[in-house]
């Protein structure tokens, strides 16, 4: 089977690579060995939220020269960046995903227990605040659903009451979400966004919502609605007439599986091909090293060609990068990495700093192709967080960095026709 | 005022909150006595829940050390009924590789028999049978009555029963100092870590449980006793990969019992010698790892395969009688001092030594010394008197008599708290639902064991109820038991720093095994805590209460 | 040191994170509150069943084997066959009447295809019905496929067998219970559409039913000798024969392939990847260049595509559409992946047809929304379920290449 590209992983970066090569008038397929990271999306895209050292970043675009020379940033260029910023809240616009925000300046955005974090796209869903320290109001209603434990009230109440909102915890309790309730493990997001998506639902918990509501300025609630469409996330603050704050849950995340599944349908739209659940096995390469087709668990004999091919495979949880006691390595082409040697230097051991291994990943070139034993493969690019460099965590560029680098992939597939 | 005095006067204070302590604070309640428990941290930190929770049967030390392999074999068949809930009879295998020397099998098995142990020699075919994970290439086996005890649930039920029997137990309290008058201590001076406020209890009889801590106990009653810290590391694997315990059939050496206990299985342990001051920080080297994962692969090939949940060690609580640097050769032996005849301190006693296995035994020849200090005629029922909890029925049982369709839930339920599950509310949906997923713990046991079992933080919460001792090792749970703790004792930030010690808590066990799916999970957990929580700066001090 | 290179557990259930992706793919989970979910009684339940079989829970009964789970897994964990491995493993009810009635496909076929009018007639009939739902708890809604009157496998020898030998290239036909007792068109289609790419089409030495049924109701002894039986068979034809195994039910082709190896524990490995779908086994003569299909000019169809479960699992949809796409004049569009809610036997046992009903329900709507002309589909309980809860007729993809294939100039062209 014959494709232009070939892209080996299904998550933002690989996503956001594929339609953009798709609508560009390539032929390719996206092939994603189970479902991606998006599904533990916090709701927003970072850009840059930190540097290494640990300064607090304001404007990433004007942090981005501040980077080291292996930072993917600095290795696309800080102008380059800045182009594929500006692009990106364009492309997901035209995707029908929803962000607000602005790369020259950080938002931040709710944590699920209170906290702040600079971010740079934030999903529909979610009111990015101005300033860290904003008072989202003066009275503040978390209302939570009956029996649902991973939206941690208490923490976020404790939050919003140290900026002076005053706070009042109610839950809802839906007759039609009763029914779930009855399995112990399952009162899970997703599964409570699909008994609201159901018809009436959400409206019923709206007036159930507005008869608790006394004197509140803020209505806050879990971000467990419209898993397959986000318009009801609106519709419910219209109909509550009210500020309302959304805020993410804890896993799984109903508006970064509702954005995974709509950048997939964009891009299957386009007529690109998405193959779930499947995975590469191995490679063949012509003699200069150029990547000529790849055969997966699924096609077995049926080999896989392409011109280009992008590894988009991300780091440790989804098995692009695989850690043994003795070494880490990409388990696919394996190709060159950035790693410290020795086990020991791969943690810090306190959880709470900074954790080297993950900023390993894939060495790239300014046009961001992988190497293998040293030589650059020109038709294999690397983009999302199988890069190394960086420690997208702590610096908090992991979905810059996706983003960023998935349209700069694309482009030099498409410059080089 | 005479009340108000007697509230913190007791017949009997208890320094310890190990197994030994929490064993000999219910003997002492048992016989009638007032008695006070304190320890400065939690139930079970030190030794106690530091070890491979082997039910010995007293093979392993049937050739070295006779007279330990009494006294296991007899508190072994002792705990079989009075700690049901706490113990699991699997049977154990000794098996000799073909590196071993089949000779020291007979030598073994006689050993084994004199000190009273049934000890069978076995087909290595039959032993295969029995437990197919064992290496295919044994050339010997033995069949010992060797099984599992969970640590944590043995002196949950201690306490539980002394509390019964009038005990107060004062966890997070710190012994500061002993109130002495003359030759005599008078009681203890108490700092309590929760509230930060300062106390003094008084007692005729205070009896230094401390393990290997204990050392520091007796310094402060001017008495010496000299500890012998020995680390052992181990590694606990994800699954079972063993139903039955394996050991090696050859004088003890490094990570030669691999023992299963409840969803997991454990591999140790080494031995080293270590300065006393590093009692209260270990961690487990790449090399204590690499030799466990070895030598462990011998017993059961498939360890090597087998990912790995967590590396840990503990400090054996030997008192010092040479210098043997291995600390193998000395003898796990119960050490009671009357330190009225062995230094001239009246009313001040220290039981130490032993292991585990003994802590009965410990806690009956510590008791039967208080009582003979007190002038107290009762005697000592412990030896046939079930643990709460461990009556008579089974999981099954217990499970179909409490509940009208008993799902894994209710059993596991059952399973860490016996017969006094029937306590722990799981009828309406709140209470059923679960806050931990890996190891079925429901909102329901999660409530009971904060308000019942002495709960203040969620490591204590993991040692009663194994919340987050599962595969993930607490990434959804702890941050659900963190909202039910911040609930509890209406404190967020007190909850949300408890959630960041507890996160780096379970990091400190996976880091030294760092690689594969540990990773994996590892930068998920990083994912959830700092990225999508955005959560920072947890303090790296486990186990304390501030 | 070579140790940990690979951590290793039976069907991967330790490669779990806990990273909770399986639960929001399960399509039983959101309608039947009594499944504890692909987490809980997969991964998670089996690390207490290895601890003692008493954790087991009998709830897990209501796990479809969608395979659903599976395919979302990001860490490749067949939560699937851990379930199902669970429930053949510590199972303890006995079957019921009704349940080897329905597993038994291939018996009930025998018996049934002999006196098929009247059985057919007696089967639709409201009494039958009402009784079958009130002893049998076969649910009443449920229409049995009809039976027909001469089986394929008679057809095939009386009409086709004979001049089978005269092409040059060949291969098995794996063509199951339903194609044998209840659909044998399908097979038919399937004959004309190899017999004209130039491959001559031979049954099995002994074609037995794979067992997908069986094993679903855990009739595990009977569905390891089916499996045995027919693995022999499938061996003879590929290494005696030199002929590959293909057929038309992406169920049957799924559970010889994979569910064998790993819920029977009967070995496939030297003959597993010599069966395949045959559109998969078409999708490669094409794809290597060395068939050659010709169209009807005329042929005009709009098609939806729905993908098996199974098929999902196997990730050879593309295969089947691949090959729909082919055919000009067809305006193909793939339906969301969605379960239909029959999973075979499942949906027809009285207890679970609300819950079928409700997770086919987003997929009927889909389809009655997009008014295609027909459905085109690999799996044959899709295709009852499907008919049954639409308006919509449902074709397996091999006969709408025969349909919209020119047989005749295709054969010319593959001689």
């Amino acid at each position: 089977m014959r494709f232009d590209t070939i892209i080996i992983g299904g998550g933002l970066a690989g996503l956001v690579c594929g339609i953009k090569l798709q609508k560009a008038g390539q032929k390719c397929a996206i092939i994603s060995a189970g479902q991606s990271a998006m599904h533990f999306s916090s709701g927003a895209f970072d850009l840059l939220g930190r540097l290494p050292d640990g300064t607090e970043v304001k404007e990433p675009l004007k942090a981005i020269s501040s980077l080291p020379a292996e930072h993917p940033y600095s290795i696309i260029g800080a102008e380059k960046v800045a182009e594929y910023a500006a692009q990106a809240k364009g492309f997901f616009a035209d995707c029908g995903v929803k962000v607000t925000g602005d790369a020259s300046r950080n938002s931040w955005r709710i944590t699920p227990t209170g906290e702040r974090k600079p971010s740079w796209l934030t999903i529909g869903d979610f009111t990015p605040l101005a300033a860290k320290e904003e008072k989202i109001g003066n009275k503040a209603l978390i209302v939570n659903i009956l029996g649902y434990l991973d939206f941690n009230t208490k923490f976020l109440a404790d939050s919003f009451e140290k900026q002076g909102t005053e706070c009042r915890i109610v839950a809802l309790k839906l007759e039609e979400m009763e029914r779930l309730r009855k399995n112990p493990s399952e009162m899970r997001s997703t599964n409570i966004a699909r008994v609201m998506d159901r018809e009436g639902i959400w409206e019923t918990a709206v007036s159930q919502i507005r008869t608790l509501l006394k004197d509140e300025d803020v209505i806050v609630l879990p971000a467990v609605f419209g898993l397959k469409d986000g318009s009801v996330v609106e519709k419910i603050s219209e109909t509550l007439g009210k500020k309302t704050i959304f805020v993410a849950t804890m896993p799984p995340s109903v508006p970064g599986i509702r954005t995974q599944m709509t950048l997939k349908a964009e891009f299957e739209k386009a007529g690109g091909r998405f193959f779930l659940g499947d995975t590469v096995i191995e490679s063949k390469a012509d003699e200069n090293g150029i990547i000529k087709s790849i055969s997966t668990v699924n096609f077995n004999d049926i080999r896989m060609e392409a011109d280009n091919f992008v590894l988009a495979t991300g780091s440790f949880f989804s098995k692009g990068l695989i850690a043994t006691p003795e070494k880490v390595c990409e388990p696919v082409f394996g190709i060159d990495l950035t790693y410290r040697e020795g086990r020991e230097n791969w943690f810090n051991t306190n959880f709470w700093e900074k954790q080297n291994y993950i900023s390993f990943g894939a060495k790239v070139d300014e046009t961001l192709n992988a190497s293998i034993a040293g030589k650059k493969i020109v038709n294999l690019y690397a983009i999302g967080s199988v890069i190394g460099g960086t420690n997208s965590l702590y610096e908090g560029c992991g979905g810059g960095t996706a983003i960023v680098t998935a349209l700069a992939a694309a482009d030099r597939i498409l410059e080089k026709k | 005022m005479v009340s108000a005095a007697r509230d913190n006067e007791f017949d009997v204070i208890i320094v310890g909150g190990g197994i030994t302590g929490a064993g000999t604070a219910r003997d002492c309640a048992l016989r009638g006595l007032k008695v006070l428990l304190i320890e400065r941290h939690d139930l079970a930190t030190g030794a106690t829940g530091r070890n491979h929770g082997l039910l010995h049967s007293g093979a392993r030390y049937a050739v070295t050390d006779r007279e330990s392999a009494e006294e296991c074999i007899k508190e072994n068949m002792i705990l079989r009924k009075i700690a049901r809930h706490c113990v699991e009879e699997t049977e154990g295998l000794f098996l000799t590789l073909p590196e071993d020397d089949l000779g020291y099998q007979a030598k073994f098995v006689e050993s084994c028999l004199a000190a009273g142990i049934n000890a069978e020699i076995i087909d290595p075919k039959e032993a295969l049978r029995m437990e197919p994970s064992a290496n295919p290439d044994i050339i010997g086996a033995v069949k010992v009555p060797d099984g599992a005890v969970d640590p944590f649930r043995l002196t949950s039920a201690n306490v539980i029963d002394a509390k019964l029997h009038g005990a107060k137990v004062l966890v997070y309290n710190e012994v500061t100092n002993l109130i002495k008058e003359g030759d005599t201590v008078k009681g203890v001076e108490v700092y309590d870590h929760i509230t930060k406020q300062t106390a003094n209890y008084y007692a005729p009889i205070t009896v230094n449980a401390g393990g290997i801590w204990g050392q520091h106990i007796a310094e402060l009653a001017g008495v010496k006793i000299n500890m012998f810290p020995a680390k052992g590391a181990l590694l606990i694997f994800g699954h079972r990969v063993n139903n039955v315990v394996l050991n090696r059939c050859r004088k003890p050496a490094n990570a030669d019992i691999l023992v299963p206990g409840d969803t997991i299985c454990l591999i140790g342990t080494t031995s080293s010698r270590i300065p006393f001051e590093e009692c209260d920080n270990m961690f487990v080297t790449p090399d204590e790892v690499d030799v466990l994962l070895q030598e462990g692969e011998k017993l059961a090939p498939s360890l090597a395969s087998t990912r790995i949940l967590r590396a840990y060690a503990g400090v054996r609580p030997l008192v010092a009688t040479d210098d043997d640097p291995s600390g193998r050769n000395i003898s796990r032996g119960i050490v009671l001092l009357d330190h009225e005849t062995r230094d001239g301190v009246k009313g001040f006693i220290s039981i130490t030594g032993g292991k585990l296995m003994t802590y009965r035994l410990m806690a009956e020849w510590a008791a039967d010394l208080v009582c003979r200090k007190l002038n107290v005629q009762q005697s000592c029922i412990t030896m046939s008197t079930p643990l709460p909890g461990s009556e008579k029925e089974n999981i099954d049982e217990i499970s179909h008599k409490t509940w009208a369709k008993p799902g894994t839930t209710h059993k596991a339920t059952v399973g860490r708290h016996g017969a006094r599950a029937v306590n722990i509310g799981l009828n309406d949906e709140y209470d059923a639902s679960l806050v931990c997923e890996c190891e079925e713990v429901s909102v329901g046991e999660v409530k009971y064991a904060i308000n019942e079992l002495d709960v203040h933080n969620l490591v204590d919460l993991r040692r009663r109820t194994r919340v987050g001792m599962g595969t993930c090792q607490g990434e959804l749970c702890a941050c659900r038991a963190a909202g039910m703790l911040a609930d509890a004792h209406k404190c967020t930030d007190r909850a949300k720093d408890d959630l960041k010690n507890f996160v780096n808590e379970r990091w400190k066990g996976m880091y030294p095994i760092c690689w594969g799916d540990t990773l994996r999970e590892s930068e998920y957990s990083q994912w959830i805590y700092s990225g999508v929580c955005g959560l920072e700066g947890g303090k790296c001090e486990t186990n304390k209460a501030e | 040191m070579k140790m940990q290179e690979k951590n290793i557990s039976a069907n991967n259930f330790e490669q779990c994170i806990k990273c909770t992706v399986c639960t929001v793919y399960c399509p039983v989970v959101p309608v039947n509150p009594l499944y504890p979910g692909p987490k809980q009684a997969g991964p998670d339940g089996e690390r207490l069943r290895l601890k003692k079989g008493l954790f087991f829970d009998n709830t897990l009964k209501y796990c479809l084997n969608c395979k659903r789970c599976e395919v979302a897994c990001p860490s490749g964990v067949r939560i699937g066959d851990i379930i199902q491995s669970a429930r053949i493993k510590y199972n303890t009810d006995s079957p019921k009447l009704r349940d080897m009635i329905l597993a038994n496909t291939d018996f009930m076929g025998t018996v049934v295809t002999k006196v098929a009018p009247v059985a057919n007639f007696a089967l639709g009939l409201k009494p039958t019905k009402v009784v079958m739902d009130a002893v049998l708890k076969v649910d009443k809604h449920r229409t049995f496929p009809k039976y027909t009157t001469k089986t394929f496998e008679s057809w095939y020898k009386k009409n086709v067998k004979a001049f089978q030998d005269s092409f040059k290239r060949h291969v098995s036909y794996f063509h199951g219970c339903y194609v044998n007792y209840n659909y044998p068109q399908l097979g038919k289609d399937l004959v004309s559409v190899m017999n004209a790419l130039g491959y001559g089409v031979h049954l099995l030495e002994n074609e037995k039913c794979c067992g997908t049924a069986l094993i679903a109701n855990c009739m595990i002894d009977k569905a390891k000798k089916n499996a045995e039986h027919n693995i022999a068979s499938i061996r003879k034809s590929v290494y005696e024969r030199q002929m590959p195994v293909i057929g038309a039910s992406s169920s049957c082709n799924f559970t010889i392939r994979d569910e064998y190896p790993h819920l029977l524990g009967v070995d496939n490995s030297d003959v597993r990847d010599h069966i395949e779908l045959c559109t998969r086994f078409i999708y490669r003569l094409i794809d290597e260049g060395k068939v050659k299909l010709v169209f009807k000019k005329d042929y005009k169809a709009k098609i939806a595509y729905h993908t098996p479960c199974h098929m999902e699992r196997l990730g050879w949809g593309i295969f089947s559409t691949e090959l729909i796409r082919m055919i000009p004049g067809v305006d193909l569009t793939i339906l969301d992946s969605n379960c239909c809610g029959i999973a075979g036997t499942y949906g027809f046992k009285k207890e679970n047809y609300e819950v079928s009903q409700a997770i086919g329900k987003p997929l009927f709507e889909q389809i009655e929304r997009l008014k295609p002309d027909f459905v085109a589909c690999d799996c044959e309980t899709c295709k009852w379920q499907i008919e049954m809860s639409t308006s919509k007729e449902v074709k397996n993809p091999i006969s709408i290449l025969a349909e919209a294939l020119d047989l005749v100039a295709t054969s010319e062209a593959n001689k």
